[in-house]
């Protein structure tokens, strides 16, 4: 198994979870950060960091889409080990629905 | 009847995997995982034992034979089955408590006798499982749940007491370091004889950041070297530090345009004598950058070849305890 970044992290990316991943296995994109499934060695110490709930084991149900994100995505992205700022208008992207749509599979800056 | 087990490509078990979020555990279970399929041996010809510890739920995870024995007796239990099941690969998984502890004796015997057996030591410098006592790792003056004015003796040394019981491979790497980690780990699984390797081990809950100086990216190349079976120890983020031996001391030397490459020392994992391991296992940080690899992988006889065949018909064995089992509570000494 693997954890997984899901769709509530768009538009927010809070990196909380990033400061704690023993291995370093966070990718950060534009508006989102994935795990790289090969990576993680899912020990979950992430899962309850996030503030809006959104990294989640890919043995629940219904994530085989997202595991297929993270892992296109993990690939390329620059790594993210370092807590950062979140967007800046993470606050009202927080509990919109279907942000699917706003997915932006453009690299973020990652660890500068 | 017997029922063969079911073949596995990835070895997870079905057990959910209870560690604390954060264990360096998972780190060495994943890795474990990615290297048994490639050491070509089947499953239920590779077995686990353990003792008691974090480290000693790792049996449980993997989707192989295992034994979670009792406290620091994994080594005599392994040594065994060894004895009567040559055939097996034989992995011992053992913590700093358990097997320095309470089982430090089993321990060295094992290695001493080269018994053909992979012995992991998941070194986290504390008790984790009964909530963070002193282990024997501790570094002097740490503060624990037992020692609330800190530690007050020197610790072991885990690789120093491999080397002192003449064991005949000899590692350490890191848990997060996962293509070292796995590299040795290979190395142990193919090496014939006892195989030692110290993990430093992250216990995230009771001593978080204990090997900090080898894990941090912003440090870890200026306290930590890497061993190159031929090649010089070569270290920092530089690359510009190298180690060489002066008298009888190992000492760090810039290394630049000036620097005389033949006096660098070069590793050596096949020297028989110990004697330079034991410099390399001496190296602690902070006045020493220590080292991850192989500090040594010699050749030697394994217990099975220097102790004849035992081994008896299985119809032979229940007839021989039956006699002894009826031969009576007295016996005349002749």
């Amino acid at each position: 198994m693997t954890y997984v970044v899901t769709e509530n992290c768009i538009k927010c990316k809070h990196t909380d979870c990033v400061e704690v991943c023993p291995v370093d296995c966070f990718y950060e994109g534009e508006n989102i950060l994935v795990i790289h499934p090969d990576e993680c060695i899912d020990c979950g110490v992430c899962e309850p960091e996030c503030p809006v709930d959104a990294i989640k084991a890919d043995t629940e149900p219904g994530l085989e889409k997202w595991l297929e994100i993270n892992a296109e995505l993990a690939k390329t992205w620059p790594v993210i080990s370092r807590k950062k700022d979140a967007l800046e208008d993470a606050a009202e992207w927080k509990d919109v629905e279907n942000k699917i749509q706003h997915l932006s599979k453009n690299p973020g800056p990652g660890d500068e | 009847m017997s029922v063969a087990p079911k073949k596995t490509t990835n070895f997870s078990s079905d057990q959910e995997v209870r560690w604390c979020p954060g264990c360096g555990d998972f780190a060495i279970l994943a890795q474990m995982k990615k290297i048994l399929p490639l050491l070509n041996i089947e499953p239920e010809n590779i077995v686990f034992i353990s003792g008691i510890g974090c480290s000693s739920r790792f049996p449980y995870y993997l989707e192989t034979y295992g034994m979670h024995g009792i406290h620091g007796r994994a080594p005599a239990i392994a040594t065994g089955l060894k004895r009567v099941r040559p055939d097996l690969q034989v992995w011992v998984v053992t913590g700093d408590g358990d097997g320095l502890s309470i089982g430090a004796s089993q321990l060295i015997h094992a290695m001493r006798r080269n018994v053909d057996i992979k012995i992991l030591l998941f070194n986290n410098r504390i008790y984790g499982l009964t909530k963070g006592q002193f282990s024997p790792t501790s570094p002097p003056g740490l503060i624990t749940s037992s020692t609330p004015k800190g530690t007050a003796h020197q610790p072991l040394y885990p690789l120093a007491l491999a080397l002192a019981s003449n064991a005949t491979f000899v590692a350490r790497s890191i848990d997060t370091n996962a293509k070292h980690l796995s590299n040795i780990l290979k190395r142990a699984a193919e090496h014939r004889g006892t195989a030692f390797v110290e993990i430093y081990q992250n216990c995230h809950i009771y001593n978080d950041g204990a090997f900090d100086f080898a894990k941090n990216a912003d440090i870890r190349d200026e306290h930590t070297v890497e061993l190159i079976d031929g090649k010089p120890l070569i270290f920092g983020k530089e690359k510009n530090k190298a180690i060489q031996l002066n008298g009888t001391s190992l000492e760090i030397v810039p290394l630049n345009e000036k620097t005389k490459r033949d006096n660098l020392l070069i590793h050596n994992e096949e020297c028989s004598s110990p004697a330079v391991a034991h410099l390399l296992a001496d190296m602690q940080y902070p006045n020493m950058p220590e080292v991850i690899g192989v500090l040594r992988a010699i050749n030697a006889p394994t217990h099975n070849d220097r102790m004849p065949d035992e081994r008896l018909p299985a119809d032979t064995r229940v007839q021989k305890l039956k006699q002894f089992f009826n031969a009576g509570e007295t016996w005349e000494i002749s």
